[in-house]
């Protein structure tokens, strides 16, 4: 038992944390409704990796070993950077569209890009795979300070500016802004939930991440309609399911992040009965 | 050059086909706000698959399509009954977490079958140059069914789609339309991923609509854009496809995307448009 305590420890934390901000986050993109801004954002990120393997590839970036990774990040972060001007740019009155159609039309283009650009892809579904999965079990102490760091700056960057950021998120569907300077505050929302993104796949792969995103805030949202206490029910919620998926899979050897998926599906589930019964009773 | 015609015919049918019949339901998808709706779908439906496999079915087989089939019509008719007045969780969200659950689920079940993990990834890439003129054939008749069945509900489906909470007729009444739409959006979507991949299948039900209602926002118009874009895109993709030597999914894919942020950078940008945009709103 103490093995397993301490084998899962890292894990744990880890969850935690991504809990933690994506709880947040996922509260935005729900009431912006741009629920898989995270998968365009991660894809796109990648699709930088690509690019930057490839320039690698034609010895146009001069590489060692160490540079390889900085070069592939720096890559990573460039695109998700270009990215968050178009999302800021394209949300305007005059475009008709809903901006999830064209998060969803830069998703599917990247993923594509990558598809070619890596000359069809020799290995690339495995890729996929991946990065879909991600390694939860597998991540070190360092990786989590890393993880923390970013957690830090960004979350009590939001904190200093929660009034610009809540205020825009409040009435983005609508045509007046309470905010000045809109523009440039969206562009810092998606830019700084774009690192968190290329910070967080590493860590725990893009499907966990999603889950974290979109779950909890969904099952708060059942419940309340204040900030903080949505904060408070998603990150009980999430690190209930987290502590049941972990010990799931150490017991029944299956993998962990689909095992907490799956039980922060079954709180969904959960939930949802509780608030039709509180309705039937009320 | 005939003889590429020749080897390059069933496969442009079969694009022409898809972006006729995507770009048309993608018109509905874009007006509801449902964009990712087709990924989530795709998912339900491999996840359908790999159970029918898990119960030792083999590949290809009639009983594993019929399961197949069966899955995604009851999660697509639990979709479209649970729409209310008072929407808590947008029906966006309620997409990504069925997308994630279904991911998660059919990751679990990956481990158990020999190879499982390809049919995550199987999905996403499909290869429409390997099409057969039976296969053509038989999406053909399955269509042209599905359009019959619209052609004679449009106004209903219209007006549902075009109505700001999306119920313009008595609940039971619409929950019967909205029944009818998604289980005819959820057998395209299953017939047409394997064919096209859930790229191509996403972007053009996405993309043509998308840089249509950029300039027109009536139905008429916006169908009849959408086809001439998607039909135009896909071919002229092909073309490109062959004369460069790349995968033809994904460069129709990268080329519709293209055009869609052109446009919409092109519709900000330009006031001098201004008397275009005057007539075609006309």
């Amino acid at each position: 038992m103490f093995t397993a305590l301490n084998f899962m420890l890292a894990p744990f934390v880890a969850c935690l944390l991504l809990i933690l901000i994506m709880v947040y986050f996922g509260i935005h993109v729900i009431e912006r409704e741009i629920i898989f801004i995270d998968i365009a954002l991660a894809q796109i990120a990648a699709f930088g990796s690509a690019v930057s393997l490839v320039l690698q590839e034609m010895n146009i970036v001069h590489h060692n070993q160490g540079g390889e990774h900085d070069s592939r990040t720096f890559m990573a972060y460039l695109f998700c950077t270009l990215a968050a001007s178009i999302f800021t740019v394209l949300k305007d009155k005059k475009i008709k569209i809903p901006l999830e159609a064209i998060i969803g039309i830069a998703y599917a283009a990247a993923a594509t890009g990558a598809v070619i650009i890596l000359d069809k892809g020799a290995g690339g579904d495995v890729h996929i795979h991946d990065m879909l999965a991600g390694a939860i079990l597998w991540v070190s102490w360092p990786q989590n300070l890393r993880f923390l760091v970013v957690v830090v700056v960004v979350g009590s960057f939001h904190y200093i500016f929660r009034h610009k950021f809540l205020g825009l998120t409040k009435h983005y569907q609508s045509e007046e802004t309470v905010v000045s300077n809109p523009k440039l505050w969206d562009f810092l929302f998606y830019f700084s939930f774009g690192i968190v993104i290329v910070e967080a796949v590493n860590v725990g792969g893009i499907l966990t991440i999603f889950a974290f995103l979109i779950i909890p805030a969904s099952i708060s949202a059942l419940f309340s309609q204040n900030w903080s206490s949505r904060i408070l029910i998603g990150l009980i919620v999430g690190g209930i399911a987290t502590i049941l998926g972990l010990y799931l899979s150490w017991i029944m050897d299956i993998p962990s992040s689909p095992a907490i998926i799956l039980f922060l599906g079954l709180c969904l589930l959960v939930s949802l009965l509780l608030k039709l019964f509180h309705f039937s009773k009320t | 050059m005939l003889d590429n015609l020749v080897f390059l015919a069933a496969p442009i049918t079969a694009c022409i086909m898809l972006a006729g019949i995507l770009s048309y339901f993608g018109n509905h998808i874009l007006s509801r706000g449902i964009i990712f709706i087709d990924i989530a779908l795709a998912q339900i439906a491999a996840l359908g698959t790999m159970i029918g496999l898990l119960l030792g079915f083999a590949e290809e087989s009639l009983s594993v399509q019929i399961i197949s089939y069966a899955f995604t019509l009851i999660i697509i008719a639990l979709f479209a009954l649970t729409k209310f007045k008072k929407q808590v969780i947008p029906q966006e969200a309620i997409i990504g977490i069925i997308y994630c659950l279904g991911l998660g689920l059919a990751m679990l079940l990956a481990e158990r079958i020999p190879g499982g993990s390809n049919f995550i990834t199987k999905t996403i890439t499909g290869n429409v140059l390997w099409v057969t003129w039976k296969n053509v054939l038989s999406c053909f008749i399955l269509f042209a069914i599905i359009a019959i069945i619209h052609l004679f509900f449009q106004k209903a489906f219209i007006r549902i789609s075009g109505s700001n909470d999306g119920l313009p007729y008595s609940p039971g009444k619409t929950r019967l339309f909205e029944l009818l739409f998604y289980i005819t959006f959820g057998i395209v979507i299953v017939k047409a991923v394997p064919v096209g991949g859930v790229f191509l299948v996403f972007t053009l039900l996405i993309a043509p609509t998308a840089t249509a209602t950029l300039f027109t926002q009536k139905w008429r118009a916006r169908f009849i854009w959408s086809w001439i874009i998607g039909v135009l895109g896909s071919f002229s993709g092909i073309y490109l496809s062959y004369s460069m030597n790349i995968s033809n999914g994904p460069a129709i894919v990268c080329l519709l995307g293209l055009i869609a942020f052109l446009l919409a950078f092109l519709k900000l940008s330009a006031k001098k448009f201004r008397f275009l945009k005057h007539n075609n709103k006309n």
